[in-house]
């Protein structure tokens, strides 16, 4: 025993075990290292999203706000990639619990909210990847911008592809089985295109754009650059109504995850 | 005393079903198992077996009544390590090695220590390297128990172990536990095997319709149910092709006494009679005799 101990303990069948703390990093880092290895999935996340970026803007020097062309369609893409990577793990963290995989963490001693934070943390820490590959692409090929714009569009990239965590979860709550992942990622190709990420939407299209959760997402993370206004004089968007996107969505995927657990629950 | 290992008085569980219907799991279960005993739950499948392990795991609430596992909640003793379990669906994540989900569950439970204890005391060391999605389901099994051994566990519950596994693999398996169980650890098994009841078993409680039909040793189970089976080898000149001469046989009805009888085997019933004589319906049984 520990030469510390100032006390004896008494030894023999009923004596009280030792307790040992989970190592939440150490699970983070393995479950981490298996997301990153997943080549399709990675495929998706940073490779996609790269070429698209290659192939829409980069090294396009035109002025656009404060920044130019490349800047913009380098944020759009970095976006594209954040969410991308926050759905899939998300979504992948709800079919592994559908798998029994929650059953046999459920029998070590991480409290299940702990076990949602390290996930979490696996998923934006995922995220990362695409913004700071899409980030050095655009740096090493000239996007040019002043500082504010580099780290305030990055820190929203960032931040708000947890949104789409919340998204990943409640589709894959919603819609069992193994590929509800892709599907999810799949839909996020879509709602990119509503949403003014890839290419400039106006008129109709721009109108039912707005109402789409990407919308205000890409919006807000190009404000910085912007101050809304949209590409190819198509209008301008308030900060309010982007916000207003971002709020409603949030509550929807809210609402559809928390609808998704419960009625998973009462199946049982 | 000793505190027993499970103490569970008076379990119910109710589901309620899609269509609003009320289904009765598990109905009154009573269940001391003491510390170093290796009981069997036998029953077949839909008996109530797994909802009883999932609430003596905690993972699943009971209606009604109380569970100890050495004096403290189910909760307590799964983050204590003194109770862990190999859970029968899914549980495994594929695309992980097989060091590295027993290295994750070690995290967990914060003893990265035993990672190579396990891995050696349940031969997986020739798999390490191996993804789990290519291992086959008696490998994957293995590796499952591997993780209910990282904490060191004082009881070990076991819900369908050799599921999916062929017969050497199942023997593998049952030799694996058989070494285990020498170090005292207690074992509660649910299992629709009769063989491994019968083989591993000291105590096996019977479940057929989410109660407890029967419970003791497993060699009284097998007698007190399954009774006797007499086998009679008649006289070659009341048998032809026809079969046993009917004449004959009303008299061996008739008597007790022997009437050239050249052979007489006695043995005592397999425990599928018994299983079967428990579990089947009262109509079934009458219709039986």
């Amino acid at each position: 025993m520990s030469t510390t101990t100032t006390t004896p303990t008494t030894a023999g069948p009923t004596a009280a075990r030792t307790t040992h703390q989970p190592l939440a990093v150490s699970y983070a880092v393995l479950d981490l290292r298996r997301q990153l290895r997943d080549k399709v999935g990675m495929f998706f996340i940073v490779a996609l999203p790269a070429f698209l970026f290659f192939v829409f803007g980069m090294g396009d020097d035109e002025a656009y706000g404060s920044a130019d062309v490349a800047m913009y369609v380098m944020v759009s893409m970095a976006a594209y990639g954040a969410v991308t990577a926050t759905t899939t793990v998300a979504g992948a963290a709800a079919t592994e619990q559908a798998m029994g995989w929650g059953r046999q963490v459920a029998l070590t001693p991480l409290p299940a909210l702990s076990f949602v934070l390290v996930k979490t943390a696996v998923a934006m820490s995922v995220a990362v990847v695409p913004i700071a590959l899409i980030y050095v692409i655009g740096a090493v090929t000239g996007s040019s911008g002043n500082a504010v714009d580099w780290l305030a569009t990055a820190a929203i990239v960032w931040l708000g592809s947890s949104l789409f965590a919340v998204y990943g979860l409640a589709m894959c709550l919603l819609f069992k089985g193994e590929n509800a992942a892709s599907v999810a990622s799949g839909l996020i190709v879509i709602l990119s295109f509503l949403g003014n990420v890839f290419t400039p939407m106006d008129g109709l299209m721009l109108d039912i754009g707005r109402l789409t959760p990407l919308y205000g997402y890409a919006g807000l993370a190009r404000y910085p650059i912007t101050e809304g206004h949209l590409p190819m004089d198509a209008g301008h968007d308030s900060v309010w109504l982007l916000l207003a996107n971002v709020c409603a969505w949030t509550v929807i995927f809210a609402a559809l995850a928390v609808w998704g657990l419960r009625r998973g629950r009462e199946r049982v | 005393m000793t505190t027993p290992a499970i103490r569970a008085t008076a379990l119910n569980k109710t589901f309620r079903a899609t269509d609003g219907t009320t289904v009765v799991a598990v109905e009154h279960v009573d269940l001391t198992v003491q510390p170093g005993e290796i009981v069997a739950f036998l029953g077949p499948n839909g008996a109530g077996k797994t909802t009883t392990v999932d609430m003596l795991l905690g993972l699943t609430s009971p209606t009604s009544g109380t569970i100890e596992l050495y004096g403290a909640t189910p909760h307590h003793a799964v983050v204590d390590g003194r109770v862990s379990a190999v859970l029968q669906t899914g549980g495994l994540l594929t695309d992980f090695t097989v060091r590295e989900t027993i290295q994750a569950i070690a995290a967990l439970h914060g003893r990265p220590d035993r990672v190579d204890t396990v891995i050696e005391r349940t031969g997986l060391a020739p798999l390490t390297t191996r993804l789990v999605k290519a291992c086959s389901g008696g490998e994957q099994q293995r590796l499952k128990f591997a993780l209910a051994l990282v904490p060191d566990p004082d009881l070990i519950i076991l819900d369908e172990p050799t599921t999916g596994m062929d017969v050497a693999a199942r023997q593998a398996f049952w030799d694996t536990m058989r070494a285990d169980a020498e170090t005292g650890r207690t074992i509660v098994f649910a299992t629709h095997y009769l063989a491994e009841a019968d083989a591993f078993a000291d105590r096996t409680v019977l479940m057929a319709d989410g109660r407890i039909v029967a419970d003791g040793p497993t060699a009284e189970i097998r007698a007190a149910y399954g009774g006797r089976t007499v086998t009679l080898r008649p006289p070659s000149h009341v048998v032809d092709g026809q079969g046993i001469d009917e004449a004959w046989l009303d008299a061996v009805r008739a008597a007790v006494a022997p009437l050239g009888v050249t052979e007489l085997e006695v043995a005592s019933a397999s425990l599928e009679a018994a299983f079967l004589a428990l579990t089947s319906t009262t109509e079934a049984q009458e219709a039986l005799r």
